[in-house]
Order: C-alpha cells, then sequence, then structure tokens
C-alpha cells in the first residue's frame, strides 16, 4: 500500500484500563486490552477485524474515534493513530478532546446493538440530522432535504422520519444508524459488529447496502466482526487478533483461505458451512481459555492454547513478520516450519 | 414495512400519557385534584368574609376581588360604607342591616361567607359550635369557621409539597446528573457530603432551625430542601451511570456533541423514569411532613390555616367530632387520590403488563 493511499496509519497502539485497588487506590494492575497494533487502511478499502470476545477489537474501534476516555476516563493510550485529511495528519491518540471536534464528522461508527444506539426519545430525523447540526451550518430546509435525502439512500421512506426507533425492525434501526453516519460526508466508517444482532437474510441486506455506499461515497471501512464468512465476503484486508495482539494479518481471501498462524486456523475450521454434503475441514479444536489480559502469557500470548507450541514461545514477543505477498503472520514456529 | 402511512407515530411519552389516560381510578384522581388546586387559588371569591361586590351610594367596591390579588389594599373602614364599627367594615352585618333598613345599597356575600382568620372576637361568632348550616363544619377553640380553614389549607398543603418536591427534583437531577456524567473526584465528593447529610436527624434538625428562626412558608420550604435534596440524587446518578455507557450515548460523543447537550437532550429525557414515578409519592411526603411539623407546632405561625395544626387542636379536644373528624378526612382524601394518581403513573411507566385491579 502506497504511502499516500493510506487513509489511517495506526502505530503500536496500546489501550490499557488500570485496576485500581488497596487502601489508597493505587493502581495495582492494568487491563491490557490492546498491546501494541499497528495496521494501516486506505483510501475506500475495508479492513476485516476478528477474533473471539475480549480480544480488543471493539476497544481498537473505539480508540480510533477517541471516546474512550468517556466511559473510563483512566485509560492509558499510546501510540499513534494517524489520520491523513486533506494534506494534513492528526493523530487521535494525542489529540486534545478539544481540537478533536473539527476532525469528529471524518470518522464515524456504526454500532453493534441497533436498539441501544439509537435514543429512544428522538424521531429518526432528528437522530439522522443531530449530526449535521453539529458539523454543518444549514438551514432547516436544506436539513430537511439531506435528511430525505440519506434516508433514501439507505432504503427508507420518506415518511418514516417522522416515527421513533421502537417503530422500527432492526435491519431498519441499523440502516438509520447508517444514514446518521453518512449524514457527515465521513472517510471512515468504523463498523463494529454492525450485523451480529441481526438475523441472516437481513444481514445481507445490511451488508450489500455497506458495499453499494462504499462504491458511492468512497468510504473506507473498519469491519469488526466475529462471523468469517461476512467478513471475507466485504474485506480486501483481514486482521485476526489475540488478547490484544494481531496474530495475522493480509489479504482477505489469503487469509481466509490460507491461514497460516494456528490461531486463525482454529478460528476459521469454526466456521459453519452451509452446505451439508460437504465434510468440513478437520476442526481445530483449541483447549483451555483465553487468559485474562490483566495477566498475559509471557511470550506469545497464545502458547497456553496453541496445538504447536515449543519451550521457546515463552520467551520474546513474537513479531509480525511478513511470509510474502503481505501476509503477516506473528508466529516463528510457523515460518520455520515453511 | 406493512404499516400505513396515516399511522400517527407516538413518543415515548405520548404512549405513556394514553396509557395514564385508560387508568381511571388514577386519571380521575389526578383531573379532580388539578381541578380542585386550580380552583383553590381563587378560594377568596368563594370562601371568605368579604364582599364580592359592594354599591354603596352609587359607587361600586370589590373587597373579595382585591383579596385575591397580591399588593392590592382589600381593606375598607368600616366608616366608609357609615358602619358603626371598629376597624374593617363587617360585611356580613351590613347586609343584614341593608336588608332589613330597605336600603339603596347593596352588597353580594361570596358563596360560604366566613374567613378563615375570622375567631372569636367577631361578634356571632361562637367557641365549639357544631356543624349547622351557617357552619358546615362547625368552629374550631377559637371561634374560627373549620371548613374555610380545611379548604384554604389545602391549597396551603398542595403548594408547599409541590413546591418543595419541586425544588428537590431541581436539585437532587443536577447534581445526582453530574455525580452520575463526569464521574471522578467530583463524584466522590458529593458522595461524601451525601453520606454525612444523610446520617443527620432530619426531623430534629428541621424542628431546630424552625424554633430558633420565625417560621414561613417559603423559610420552611427552604431548610425542608435542606435536608431533603439528596433524596433525589443517588437515583439520577445511577441512572446517569447506567445510561452514559449506553451506545447512543457513544454514538453522540462520536459526532462531536457538547456535553451540555448529551446530559440533556440524550441521558435526562431517558433517564427520568424513577423521577416521575416518585413524584407523586413525594408529594404525599411533602404534604406529611408539613402536617407533621404544624402538628408539633413548628410549622407555619398561627393563625395560617393548616391541617396539621387543625388536628393538634382536634385531639385536644376530642370529644367535639368535627374538628378531629375534618381534618382527619380531607388529608386522607388528598392523600389517597395522589396515591392513585401515583399508582397510575408506575403503571403507566411500566413495560410489563400486570393483570391490575381496576
Amino acid at each position: 500500500m502506497s504511502q499516500h493511499n493510506t487513509l489511517v496509519d495506526v502505530k503500536n497502539l496500546h489501550v490499557h484500563f488500570p485496576v485500581f485497588g488497596g487502601v489508597f487506590s493505587k493502581k495495582v494492575a492494568s487491563v491490557k486490552a490492546v498491546d501494541g497494533v499497528s495496521f494501516s487502511i486506505g483510501k475506500n478499502e475495508t479492513v476485516g477485524m476478528v477474533g473471539e470476545s475480549g480480544c480488543g477489537k471493539t476497544t481498537v474501534g473505539r480508540a480510533m474515534i477517541n471516546i474512550l476516555y468517556h466511559v473510563a476516563p483512566d485509560v492509558e493510550i499510546s501510540g499513534n493513530i494517524n489520520y491523513r485529511f486533506e494534506n494534513s495528519i492528526v493523530d487521535f491518540a494525542s489529540l486534545h478532546p478539544k481540537k478533536m471536534q473539527q476532525y469528529r464528522s471524518k470518522v464515524q461508527m456504526i454500532f453493534q446493538d441497533p436498539y441501544a444506539s439509537l435514543n429512544p426519545r428522538m424521531t429518526v430525523a432528528q437522530i439522522i440530522s443531530e449530526p449535521l447540526q453539529i458539523h454543518k451550518n444549514m438551514s432547516s430546509k436544506d436539513m430537511e432535504d439531506r435528511v430525505a435525502w440519506l434516508l433514501d439512500k439507505v432504503g427508507l421512506r420518506l415518511e418514516q422520519a417522522k416515527r421513533f426507533p421502537h417503530e422500527f425492525s432492526g435491519g431498519q434501526r441499523q440502516r438509520i444508524g447508517i444514514a446518521r453516519t453518512l449524514a457527515t460526508n465521513p472517510e471512515l466508517i468504523i463498523c463494529d459488529e454492525p450485523v451480529s444482532a441481526l438475523d441472516v437474510s437481513i444481514q445481507a441486506q445490511v451488508i450489500n447496502l455497506m458495499m453499494d455506499l462504499q462504491d458511492e461515497f468512497n468510504l473506507s471501512y473498519l469491519f469488526i466482526a466475529h462471523d468469517l464468512s461476512v467478513v471475507e465476503h466485504i474485506s480486501d484486508k483481514i486482521i485476526v487478533m489475540y488478547l490484544g495482539n494481531i496474530v495475522e494479518m493480509g489479504d482477505s481471501s489469503e487469509v481466509y483461505h490460507h491461514p497460516r498462524h494456528p490461531y486463525s486456523r482454529s478460528l476459521l475450521s469454526a466456521v459453519p458451512l452451509p452446505d451439508p454434503t460437504r465434510k468440513n475441514k478437520t476442526r481445530v479444536v483449541l483447549q483451555g481459555d483465553i487468559p485474562t489480559p490483566m495477566n498475559k502469557p509471557s511470550g506469545c500470548a497464545f502458547r497456553t492454547r496453541c496445538p504447536i507450541a515449543k519451550p521457546e514461545c515463552a520467551g520474546d514477543i513474537p513479531s509480525l513478520v511478513d511470509t510474502g505477498s503481505e501476509h503477516w503472520v506473528a508466529c516463528p514456529v510457523v515460518r520455520e516450519a515453511n | 414495512m406493512a404499516d400505513n402511512n396515516n399511522q400517527i407515530s407516538l413518543s415515548i411519552f405520548k404512549k405513556r400519557w394514553l396509557k395514564f389516560k385508560t387508568m381511571k381510578r388514577g386519571y380521575y384522581s389526578f383531573v379532580i385534584l388539578l381541578w380542585m388546586y386550580g380552583l383553590s387559588f381563587l378560594l377568596p371569591l368563594f370562601i371568605n368574609n368579604r364582599a364580592l361586590i359592594v354599591n354603596f351610594e352609587d359607587t361600586y367596591y370589590f373587597p373579595a376581588v382585591a383579596d385575591l390579588i397580591p399588593g392590592v389594599n382589600a381593606y375598607y373602614a368600616g366608616e366608609e360604607f357609615n358602619q358603626d364599627v371598629p376597624g374593617e367594615a363587617k360585611y356580613r352585618l351590613l347586609k343584614e342591616d341593608w336588608e332589613t333598613s330597605d336600603s339603596e345599597n347593596w352588597l353580594i356575600m361570596p358563596f360560604y361567607p366566613f374567613s378563615p382568620y375570622e375567631d372569636i372576637t367577631t361578634k356571632g361568632n361562637k367557641m365549639y359550635d357544631p356543624p349547622s348550616s351557617t357552619h358546615w363544619l362547625g368552629t374550631d377553640d377559637t371561634g374560627r369557621d373549620v371548613f374555610a380553614r380545611l379548604c384554604y389549607a389545602f391549597n396551603i398543603s398542595i403548594s408547599f409539597a409541590l413546591v418543595l418536591t419541586v425544588l428537590n427534583y431541581v436539585i437532587g437531577v443536577s447534581i445526582g446528573g453530574a455525580m452520575g456524567y463526569f464521574g471522578g473526584i467530583f463524584d466522590l465528593f458529593f458522595q461524601r457530603i451525601l453520606e454525612i447529610w444523610s446520617s443527620l436527624p432530619m426531623l430534629f434538625v428541621v424542628i431546630i432551625m424552625s424554633s430558633i428562626l420565625k417560621p414561613s412558608f417559603l423559610l420552611l420550604i427552604f431548610i425542608y430542601t435542606l435536608v431533603n435534596w439528596i433524596m433525589l440524587t443517588y437515583l439520577m446518578r445511577a441512572e446517569f451511570y447506567r445510561e452514559k455507557t449506553k451506545d447512543y450515548v457513544s454514538a453522540a460523543l462520536s459526532m462531536g456533541q457538547t456535553n451540555s447537550k448529551i446530559i440533556f437532550k440524550h441521558i435526562l429525557p431517558n433517564s427520568l423514569v424513577p423521577v416521575i414515578t416518585y413524584f407523586p409519592f413525594s408529594v404525599v411526603g411533602g404534604i406529611m411532613a408539613l402536617v407533621g411539623l404544624d402538628y408539633l407546632g413548628f410549622g407555619l405561625p398561627p393563625p395560617t390555616p393548616s391541617w396539621g395544626q387543625m388536628l393538634g387542636v382536634g385531639l385536644q379536644n376530642i370529644t367535639k367530632w368535627w374538628m378531629v373528624f375534618s381534618p382527619v378526612t380531607a388529608e386522607f382524601l388528598t392523600l389517597l387520590s395522589i396515591v392513585f394518581i401515583g399508582e397510575a403513573v408506575r403503571e403507566a411507566f411500566d413495560p410489563k403488563v400486570y393483570s391490575r385491579l381496576r
């Protein structure tokens, strides 16, 4: 990926949530939700991010729109999240919240739960026009037109604008959420499991809508999900995360069809095949539970559950190395076996 | 998607209001109480010893109407109407005189021509007069009309409770909300203050303060707010803590909404349910508080009409049944209807549907 096509460059991102304890509320430990993550998203590119619950996917997404401090004011963020907007480079990780305001419209987020992400007391029109009121100096007539246009884009009818969120189905609500994110012409949309709360037929509708909108508006997506087949369908690039680290990263079909890292393999072998006549690939079942991010194993975090672990794995934290054709794997054992 | 276009969309609040309306007992209590409270501001026109209209030597006087408007002098000396009495004109006597003497002058008395302040010193008033067609609920130990006092006390009780509750709510919601939303040191600091405050013996504080200061309506409200504002802060703090982690708040943040807009536009409307359902019961508490203080003699200064004071006097004269019966019944009915309202509000805000007694 050439430099000037990159929209956002995440470098060595750490997000730690401190844990306080004892009589004087000293910091006794920290939850290392994201522990040294680097990747980049190009313009008009979709990056899929997968991993099991608690591996830090959502935290990466929320760090990228800088709203973590709101719920956890003590959060420690280090590293860089460099956005390139019209030749200016902005680092969201170190930007003061007040200066953040002007860039808020550029990066938006679609949330997992369409029932919780829309304020139940506002009408659809109010919800969609809220970002417009903040960022665009528009007359109310222009605003109405824009809302109507956005509703049309996401496949809702204009007369539904006066309705309240509880009058819509899950898929329709997610469309409202998408319309809201589109309102300010963002460049990057962070999709935090946007379809996992929807049933399968609706999932397809929403995914296709998102892909259409991407072509129309030159959007970039960070698509966070745990449904690998969905991610493979929409993404150009897949990132596999485990316990706050990236274990494998590469071209979508390459990672999906030829996973190298033992964790990715087990993850992919768990994808159900919708064809009963086809025999599933050998299922790799992991032993044990995911370790706590408060007290991660030394060296490779995955080694406690890894089927091919060696004693050396307890040593240094394995770094992501390109195994050729932009396929990055963080496992020396696999690379040696090659 | 099969909805028709003419369907009216209702906000959550509207829906709950409609549901409240179906709760007959609570809704009618609400309507009746609202009307009675509204009318009770016009009490000087209905229950007063001052005349509504006086026509004296072709000049009109409106003493009762003047009574209604604060700052307007309703006092007319007896001499102004050629009445030979010391001090203010005695309109009831005046009316009798003019009617018997076939005078050109005339006056119209209010519907119930007694004031809550007229005691034994007024000619014709007796102590412990049992209920009759003149004094519907008799007179008390100083010859004041019980019915008139009862009605005036209704207005004072409800006003006191409403102002007290609203004030407590404003303080409680803003401090509790800010605690929940901003968290951190601010939250910690106010939590400790609340803990200290809630350990004060409230009744004694109120009694001590109102025995040192000379209590008036506003001062009593101030004293009560001082000890009662913590009532709602915990609730609101918890509500804000819960609501602020919801995704719609994150969405508002990620689009760059300001803190104040997030608080007032997003979180507050969604965290008002406990506040609204608690409101009627809080009003009940306010009325009870005033009755209790008045009963103990630390409330509103005499001769302000108040249920607590009437109850106290009634219990000292327990054989005069009307003096006990009247304030107890009035209080009972008022509190009962407010509890009915509260019950209906709680029901209307409850997402679950219970089979209920109607």
